[in-house]
């Protein structure tokens, strides 16, 4: 009993002092908080700016968001000075919403409780007849320098390392011991260099030789780039005032700089030369279907493309709000479905399947129409292709209107990926994904399944297939409503990276030609390789020259002079028949 | 031969005919005023669109090589053309398309252009230099048919993207334009009009009366002996690359000329005209007016423009392009002789229908060739 009394005491002495540190804790930190705002309030009513603007440096030592946001409202000129009956100045923030009289509630700045008049009533004040606090060009400096700190605190490692970067702008020496101080906690790889890298540019305006010396070997060794310009500027001084070690290592930081951007511009140059040669493989993959292997020479493949980039634009309004057409005078309204933002990320899997169906329907349209006459006659489907197609055209202009319309991208598209400072647009990767699927379904279509079978007998020899029992017409309307269906697909594609209009058509028809000329006609091993050379050579002369349509003009002249040497292309379909 | 199609006894006289009309009469008409000016200036523009048809006749009736760069030689010309008429403007200092990429002299190239006789040349020599070229490149390595096509095609886009560049110093996107003079008259007066027609005029007549000659020739017996089957031509031991490239040059010059002709009367030169799309627009006026005929293209080019001055004003304007391209389908479909082979065609469906009705119809032994012969 006497043990249990004895210990009693300590245990509720030891709750009490639990919850004491408790409430200390608690207390202390809201106090912080406290401090900051009343820190902020004090300063809006100091008497002079240099008073003002010590206080605000006082909030250095301890840089906290909540004084970003109110420095944030002072700038806006949201906190009011309140002057009593008494003559006594109260910052205030107002709260709720307007009354008729255009009064607000109050909240005072450095708690946040409202303020009270005298009478124990709530203050409202009119905005228009307060006066509201003022900032001059050495507080917001002031300001500016707290809220630097904060950012390079902010626990978002992308907005740290933006901070970072940023704190090397203008190189002002007096930044660095926050930065080495940073550089003491922090553990993040890419912090980490971002940090040396704006400690080394700042240090390159160091008073000490040997410092500088040390900061250009530094930067040379992190690759940097938006070192370069200053180690050049730094170059030109130390050249100046002779600083023999500063100019050999700015030098030797130079140059390796230079190698750096040099690989960059190489795989960039390479990557984009793949993306192109995957978009020219995409729009001119279902010419080598109906061009290629069929023979028809079909001008109207950019309306295809035009007919799946379409029919993307409707689905994504299908998914949202709903579309407001009128064909020929006809006033159509679809109903939407109104998903909001999940419909604006799911419409494009949806839309994929059916721009390839619905231009897939119109070639099966077309094909048992018109171009089942002209299997003899290549020249003239050629021509009577070209009729379509501007009829196509101008179908598509009075339906969606003549200007283009707006596609946007699913957001999984947006944003890019970035190692070792070559940039990754996902919307590039993507089309080289798209490009590289397209091609196997194609593959796995043609030499997998019967149907595929049935087409390249057709193919090779319609009279001998259809002797053998080949429905030919058939597979011709079919191997037709394939190739226009991946004409869909392309301008499905096409709508994440283009415009979509009427006649974006045009814009493709000249280069899905010549990929499928180049790669040999009836090979579609043959178009992808061609369109993965012209798609680099496009870009790397690109490259070279500085200059995209004088490249662009020299890859026409080079295909020309190709076929010169390779008439038929790069891959011959040999056979024996002469003409 | 029981007798000659009406078409072929009246052609020559019916041919001269037409030729004087559109020579002698209309000019006269415009200058009595029973013709507006307005109608003689689009005439004009019918007749030069006539001799860029008949250009593309020439390769894709008669040699069976179609031909999409036709507009490419047409817009050459007239830049020829152009560059002699902006030298003819006269004034202080130079042109705004050259001032404007910070030029204060004419390049060299143009200073030569202020002669005409120059100038002819040139309209003659750049676009047959590059038909040489390009046709030596294509047939020597026996590029033929589609291929062809879509080549002469790449090589317009590129001449376009080329000609639309302002660092040419041919004007970029805006081309020549705000003509004054020709040969000392203004291009503004009603009779310098009314000559320039009458030039088209004639031009036109003697490129018909040329072609007639040469299609008729030996020449032209090889040409559609060509078409028809090159690989026979070429075991016989013709060197076929080099008849194509000979009629290939000649319809580039006969094009350049076109537009040569074109540029004075509406005025204006710029790349837009060097496009594919206004190439395939001239093979619908060949296939429309009948081809492998001289006259058929001149007939479908006219009745073409015509109809699309007449619909592409006013409420028909959105419609114009549907009519175009229908047009187009349904000749290719169904009248692949065009304009000048519907009477035949009208003829052989007649006489189908009534050898089904006639039920004593006589057996096919005792049917003269002509009748089975499809």
């Amino acid at each position: 009993m006497l043990k249990q009394i004895t210990h009693r005491p300590t245990a509720i002495i030891s709750w009490l002092m639990a919850f004491s540190l408790y409430f200390v804790l608690v207390f202390v930190s809201r106090a912080d908080e406290v401090s900051i705002r009343k820190t902020v309030a004090d300063a809006t009513v100091a008497a002079s700016p240099a008073e003002q603007r010590a206080l605000i440096s006082s909030l250095k030592l301890k840089p906290a968001a909540e004084a970003v946001t109110l420095f944030d409202r002072w700038k806006a000129g949201e906190i009011f000075l309140f002057k009593d009956d008494a003559g006594l100045t109260t910052p205030v923030l107002l709260t709720g919403t307007a009354a008729p009289d255009g009064s607000f509630a109050t909240l005072r700045l450095e708690n946040g409780s409202p303020l009270l008049a005298p009478d124990g009533s709530p203050v409202r004040i009119n905005p228009k007849t307060v006066e509201a606090a003022e900032t001059d060009s050495g507080l917001r400096k002031v300001m500016k320098e707290v809220s630097d700190l904060v950012s390079l605190a902010d626990p978002d490692l992308t907005k740290r390392i933006r901070a970072i970067q940023d704190s090397a702008i203008g190189q002002k020496l007096e930044k660095l011991p926050a930065l080495l101080a940073l550089k003491a906690t922090e553990k993040n790889q890419s912090a980490l260099r971002a940090l040396d890298e704006s400690i080394a540019i700042i240090q390159l305006r160091s008073p000490i030789s040997s410092e500088r010396v040390a900061a250009c070997t530094q930067l040379g060794q992190l690759k940097s780039l938006p070192a370069y310009d200053t180690i050049k500027t730094i170059l030109t001084e130390a050249k100046k005032a002779s600083d023999g070690p500063t100019v050999l290592a700015a030098k030797a930081a130079l140059k390796a700089i230079d190698v750096h951007v040099s690989q960059i511009n190489a795989a960039g140059t390479a990557f984009r030369g793949l993306s192109l040669g995957s978009v020219l493989l995409v729009v001119a993959i279902g010419l080598a279907i109906t061009f290629g292997l069929m023979g028809i020479i079909n001008m109207a493949h950019g309306e295809f493309i035009a007919v799946g980039a379409y029919t993307a634009y409707v689905i994504q309004n299908l998914f949202a709000t709903g579309l407001k057409l009128s064909p020929f005078g006809v006033s159509l309204s679809l109903p939407g479905m109104d998903l909001g933002a999940k419909g604006a990320n799911l419409y494009f899997v949806v839309a994929i399947p059916a721009s390839f169906l619905v231009a897939a329907l119109v070639g099966i349209l077309l094909e048992r129409s018109v171009i089942q006459h002209l299997y003899k006659r290549p020249l003239e489907s050629l021509l009577a292709t070209w009729g379509i197609s501007l009829v196509m055209q101008q179908i598509l202009k009075f339906t969606f209107g003549s200007n283009n319309v707006q596609v946007s991208s699913p957001a999984w598209l947006s944003g890019n990926w970035t190692v070792n400072d070559i940039v990754f647009g996902w919307n590039r990767v993507f089309v080289i994904g798209f490009a590289v699927l397209i091609i196997l379904v194609t593959w796995l279509v043609l030499n997998k399944t019967s149907l595929g079978l049935l087409i390249r007998a057709v193919m090779q020899n319609r009279n001998m297939a259809a002797c053998m029992g080949v429905r030919t017409e058939r597979v011709n309307t079919l191997t037709f409503a394939f190739g226009c269906g991946l004409a869909g697909l392309a301008g499905a594609f096409l709508s994440q990276i283009s415009n979509v209009g009427p006649s974006m058509g045009q814009l493709y028809i000249v280069d899905s030609f010549m990929t499928v000329v180049v790669g040999g006609v009836g090979n579609i091993m043959g178009t992808v390789i061609s369109a993965l050379g012209i798609g680099l050579a496009d870009q790397s002369l690109q490259q070279y020259l500085g200059n995209p349509v004088i490249g662009k003009i020299l890859v026409l002249g080079a295909i020309i002079l190709f076929l010169q040497w390779r008439p038929a292309g790069l891959f011959v379909t040999r056979s024996r028949s002469l003409d | 031969m029981i007798k000659q199609p009406l078409t072929g006894r009246l052609h020559t006289p019916l041919l001269l005919t037409l030729a004087v009309i559109l020579v002698v009469v209309v000019p006269l008409l415009n200058a009595f005023g029973y013709i507006s000016n307005f109608t003689l200036g689009n005439w004009g523009k019918y007749l030069c669109y006539g001799i860029l048809a008949i250009s593309i006749d020439l390769l894709w009736g008669y040699t069976g090589l179609l031909c999409l760069g036709q507009a490419l030689f047409f817009t050459l010309g007239g830049y020829m053309m152009g560059m002699h008429l902006m030298r003819m403007i006269g004034g202080d200092g130079v042109p705004t398309f050259l001032s404007m990429v910070g030029r204060r002299e004419w390049p060299s190239f143009f200073i030569p252009f202020s002669s005409f006789p120059f100038a002819l040349l040139m309209i003659v020599f750049v676009p047959g230099l590059l038909a040489y070229v390009f046709g030596y490149l294509a047939f020597r390595s026996r590029i033929k048919g589609v291929y062809f096509s879509i080549l002469t095609q790449a090589l317009t886009y590129g001449a376009a993207l080329l000609f639309f560049r302002n660092e040419l110093l041919m004007g970029g996107n805006n081309g020549f334009t705000d003509f004054r003079m020709l040969l000392g008259y203004s291009l503004r007066e009603d009779s310098t009009k009314r000559g320039l027609y009458i030039v088209t005029a004639l031009l036109l007549v003697l490129v018909v009366a040329g072609c007639k000659w040469l299609t008729q020739s030996r020449f032209g017996l090889i040409q559609r002996a060509i078409r028809d089957s090159e690989n026979r031509v070429l075991f016989s031991g013709y060197a076929t690359a080099n008849f194509k490239l000979f009629i290939f040059v000649i319809s580039a010059v006969i094009a350049s000329f076109a537009g040569a002709l074109f540029v004075p009367q509406v005025g204006i030169i710029n790349p837009s005209e060097m496009d594919t799309s206004k190439s395939l627009e001239a093979v619908v006026w060949v296939a429309l007016g009948g081809r492998g005929t001289i006259i058929g293209p001149v007939i479908g080019a006219i009745s073409v423009n015509a109809l699309k001055s007449w619909a592409s004003v006013g409420a028909t304007a959105d419609f114009w392009p549907l009519m175009l391209g229908g047009a187009f389908v349904l000749v290719v479909l169904f009248m692949p002789k065009g304009i000048i082979g519907l009477p035949a065609q009208i003829q052989g469906w007649i006489a189908k229908s009534r050898r089904a009705k006639s039920p004593e119809e006589p057996s096919p032994l005792s049917t003269p060739p002509e009748a089975i012969d499809p």
